[in-house]
């Protein structure tokens, strides 16, 4: 090799050395290979670089969620959003048949939402609409404020409430809400059946005053359940356009209407949406000039913060929470996620024709419940939680996630990290190690092999799952993946849901929507109760739960924290993590604030500099 | 000639054929569908399965794809089932995205490797020589994403030269030239990006064409004649050490069609590559065997188009 060769060995190098340099906080950034599935994935997303350690402890204040700013704000000025997506977003807007979660949050700005919630997402009378429910005649009333009116001036009237349901009960509808909830409703099955032209339970009884007949009224209508739908529809532009053809139509796509703080511009479909002031809006004038949305990739979000190219993120990724957490133009607001995930035993079997579970627990592999408890002990959650996802998540105790707060029952306490009493339970409970390989075997002296299905996601939930491995490994349970590896979200909910003889145990996780109320999981004719466990007690407190009687609140809330005792007792799943989401703001942003329950509204967002801080 | 293309069109026919069958096949061998991924608590497991129904999912198969290849015929490749628009429609949008990234980086592309190379190979050994071989392997071995994420940060974020996501500016109304303007701005990092790292086959190819055509005799004959020696380079080398590099432009063009997840992905532009991934992890049936029947007719049109391409440059090649 002459020497010409070297020196340019060399420049070429170091060139490379600079351009690494100047990338050096950003070489875990890779791109996604999983999409983001609705609702349903563990987005298992955290990072390989992980060993270091995250420095505080997961806990309620572990993040503000009100945004402090006292700059002098500047007039109007333009908000610059990032959605975070490794995919276009698909442009649905309208509630009634949007499906993907992105498009929910770029409507957020332009919502058609008739209620406000509470702290436990219960309806309440603070916004466009309010509901009295008449438990003992089935009925629901709600009354609209008068002079509300759509983005295009036209007035919110009752036809705009009866609209939504029209569509969803539609025989051409093609979307998951019409469902058992909405045939609540007097009428629905008729209409959808095409037997009638309308839904006979919907009264219209004065210019704001709407009648909802039901067939039974629970208290689960306040979570906007029962078929109580919680948005409306412009009938003004709509109600013309064929149910079939809405879903390309240029009301839904290119200008819908709204009755939001912002009101749609102009859109770039799957990329970026512009929003300008709502001149319209009940509440009043919003002082930004407007909102601009861009879809930006995960791999270059935390990049895009820090060059102040944007002013704040949405659906920003945890896994990234290393590159952001000490940027000096950003603020970190962070809230729990409505969460959990789990691990479900396997007690019985779904019989698909009758809709019902029956739990067999003398028979089944794990139907010996002080195994089970001591399987939830010798998980190592916690450290999990804090090398691999920064205590962006922590160890949940029960199947509520705390944001509901009078439904939560932070008293639990779970299953924290405890090997020493899970070895103890398993001694008591005749699972030894009889043959003196190291592993136990069952009471009978039977080798014990249980199989664990685990859903596959990016390269750390390889190390996470085999970390769990080794934990019950560690108390001398042999636990093996079944199938032999991780297994792709949809193989994963195919084999759960139809009871796979190949699985013992499951890791799963829930987005568990506003509605609290546990019976779609775990009441006996639930298909997602995948344990498959049921009881009389159980069955009891689910019905108890959702009664005409829960209307008292009171009662509602001990029946919820009866209900997370029992399902602690029983163990037939143990609730794993429940996690943070975080929402990254530029510090020229003023007034925002991140909590669940608020009196803040988006027209009081306002800037201090005239472009994002760098 | 023309009866040759025409043939060879007709011939695809069956090829196509085939691939359908097995496509629409391994597709529904795949566990899940479009609707597992939409389950909440909330939702109802009877209106899945309606929906189900309604789709057809529980059909036989060969019904399923005589009805799906019946409409096909019509031009009706059925809807979306994640983004709820007709198939044609959304891979519409998508392929001209597409089309116009990958026009744009096989022309940068040419642009960047025809010099490079024949510079190559005509001062071969040298120290220039030396540095365009040491530059090929260089993007040749690094991975895609990581260059793509070094131009994105170094040139998008830092210098803030180009745009970082998108296809265009939203402040544009289309049909204007600020908005053409904005749509090649979008695209022009991506296509560097692209351009940069196909070079490596088309230096090697193109020096090692111009290395062996030096000693050729025609070469001597030329410069025994007295031809200046850069036109023997432009006019007689070039010519005959273009014809491998014609032989695959149908292959690079068509090629380029599929889109690239990668570079897709991490410029946040909507193409083929990652409507393709997400169709596959969706379950988006009518859309990944759309596709791939797309993906086949592209790579069979690529071979077709080579060929034309070979015949044209190359009179000694007939095609009959």
């Amino acid at each position: 090799m002459n020497k010409k060769l070297l020196a340019l060995l060399a420049l070429l190098l170091t060139l490379m050395l600079v351009l690494a340099a100047c990338n050096s906080d950003d070489d875990s950034a890779k791109p996604a290979d999983e999409p983001d599935k609705t609702e349903e994935g563990t987005e298992e997303d955290a990072e390989e670089g992980a060993e270091e350690e995250a420095e505080q402890p997961a806990s309620d204040d572990l993040f503000s969620v009100v945004l402090e700013n006292e700059g002098e704000a500047i007039k109007g000025g333009t908000l610059q959003v990032a959605l975070v997506n490794d995919s276009p977003f698909q442009g649905i807007f309208s509630y009634v048949l949007y499906e993907d979660a992105y498009d929910d949050e770029i409507m957020q700005f332009a919502s058609n939402s008739l209620f406000t919630t509470d702290g436990d997402f219960l309806l309440n009378d603070k916004g466009i609409a309010s509901l009295t429910v008449d438990g003992d005649n089935n009925k629901a009333t709600i009354k609209i404020k008068e002079g509300v009116k759509w983005s295009d001036g036209e007035p919110l009237k009752i036809e705009d409430l009866i609209q939504p349901y029209l569509i969803i009960g539609h025989p051409d509808y093609a979307g998951v809400r019409y469902d058992s909830d909405f045939q609540n409703i007097i009428g629905a099955v008729e209409y959808h059946d095409g037997k009638a032209d309308t839904i006979s339970g919907l009264k219209k009884v004065d210019e704001t005053t709407l009648e909802i007949s039901f067939n039974k009224v629970s208290p689960a209508i306040y979570s906007g359940g029962d078929g109580l739908w919680g948005y409306a529809e412009p009938s003004h532009i709509v109600k013309d356009i064929p149910v079939a053809e809405l879903l390309e139509n240029d009301a839904v796509r290119v200008n819908p209407v709204t009755l939001g703080a912002f009101k749609f511009e102009k859109i770039v479909p799957g990329e970026s949406v512009q929003f300008a002031r709502n001149e319209n809006y009940w509440k009043g004038q919003s002082k930004l000039d407007g909102v601009i949305i861009k879809t930006v990739p995960s791999a270059s979000a935390a990049k895009a913060l820090e060059t102040g190219e944007y002013d704040m993120a949405l659906s920003f990724p945890t896994s990234a929470y290393e590159n952001v957490k000490d940027l000096e133009n950003i603020t970190l607001l962070g809230r729990q996620e409505l969460y959990y995930s789990y691990v479900g035993f396997k007690l019985g079997k779904y019989d698909t024709e009758a809709g019902l579970s029956t739990t067999n627990e003398a028979d089944a592999k794990m139907g010996n419940k002080t195994l089970r408890q001591a399987m939830g002990y010798a998980l190592d959650i916690e450290q999990v939680n804090e090398v691999f996802y920064f205590d962006l998540r922590e160890r949940a105790n029960s199947l509520i996630p705390p944001v509901f707060k009078s439904f939560h029952d932070a008293s639990i306490e779970g299953y924290n990290y405890d090997p020493e009493k899970a070895i103890s339970l398993l001694d008591e409970a005749g699972y030894k190690d009889t043959d003196g390989d190291g592993l136990r075997e069952d009471p009978n002296g039977e080798k014990l092999t249980i199989k664990l299905a685990a859903m596959s996601a990016d390269e750390t939930q390889e190390q996470v799952i085999s970390y769990y491995l080794q934990n019950w490994g560690e108390v001398g349970l042999d636990v093996q993946l079944a199938t032999g590896r991780l297994i792709e979200f949809n193989t994963f909910y195919d084999k759960v849901q139809a009871d796979d003889p190949e699985i013992d145990i499951f890791m799963g996780a829930w987005g568990t929507g506003t509605n609290p109320s546990p019976a779609g999981l775990y009441s006996k004719t639930a298909a997602y109760n995948f344990s498959r466990y049921t009881s009389e007690k159980l069955e009891g407190l689910l019905t108890d739960i959702d009664s005409p009687k829960a209307l008292d609140s009171k009662f509602r809330s001990d029946k919820f924290r009866e209900w997370q005792e029992y399902m602690q007792e029983v163990s037939a799943v143990i609730p794993m993590q429940f996690r943070y989401e975080l929402r990254p703001i530029n510090d020229r942003v003023k007034n925002f604030d991140f909590n669940y329950e608020t009196d803040f509204d988006l027209i009081d967002v306002e800037l201090v500099a005239d472009t994002p801080v760098k | 000639m023309w009866k040759t293309i025409i043939r060879r069109v007709l011939v695809m026919i069956p090829q196509l054929f085939v691939l359908s069958l097995l496509i629409f096949i391994m597709a529904k061998f795949m566990p899940g569908d479009p609707f597992t991924g939409l389950i909440t608590p909330e939702t109802d497991p009877a209106r899945i399965e309606e929906l189900r129904i309604k789709a057809g999912f529980y059909d036989p198969w060969y019904v399923q794809y005589v009805n799906w290849i019946g409409n096909a015929f019509q031009g009706d490749f059925g809807r979306s089932y994640t983004f709820n628009v007709p198939v044609s429609n959304l891979i519409g949008d998508r392929a001209l995205n597409t089309l116009w990234l990958a026009l744009l980086s096989t022309f940068l592309l040419y642009l960047i490797a025809i010099p490079l190379g024949v510079l190559a190979g005509r001062f071969q050994d040298s120290f220039l020589d030396k540095s365009i071989v040491f530059y090929s392997f260089i993007v040749y071995a690094i991975p895609t994403f990581v260059l793509g994420l070094i131009n994105l940060f170094f040139f998008g974020y830092e210098l803030g030269w180009f745009p970082t996501s998108g296809t265009v500016d939203i402040k544009y109304d289309s049909g204007t030239a600020g908005y053409l303007w904005s749509k090649f701005y979008h695209i022009l990092l991506p296509a560097i990006t692209y351009a940069l790292l196909a070079t490596t086959g088309v230096i090697q190819y193109l020096r090692t064409e111009v290395i062996d055509s030096k000693s050729m005799d025609y070469v001597r004959t030329a410069k025994s004649k007295g031809i200046p020696i850069n036109k023997v380079y432009s006019r007689h080398i070039f010519r005959n050490s273009l014809l491998p590099i014609a032989a695959f432009l149908g292959f690079t063009i068509t090629g380029l069609l599929g889109g690239s997840i990668f570079i897709e992905t991490i410029f946040g532009y909507p193409g083929m590559g990652q409507l393709f991934i997400q169709s596959v992890n969706g379950r988006d049936y009518s859309v990944i065997t759309a596709l791939v029947m797309l993906f086949g007719f592209l790579t069979l049109l690529g071979s077709l188009l080579s060929d034309i391409i070979m015949s044209i440059v190359d009179p000694r090649i007939r095609i009959d």
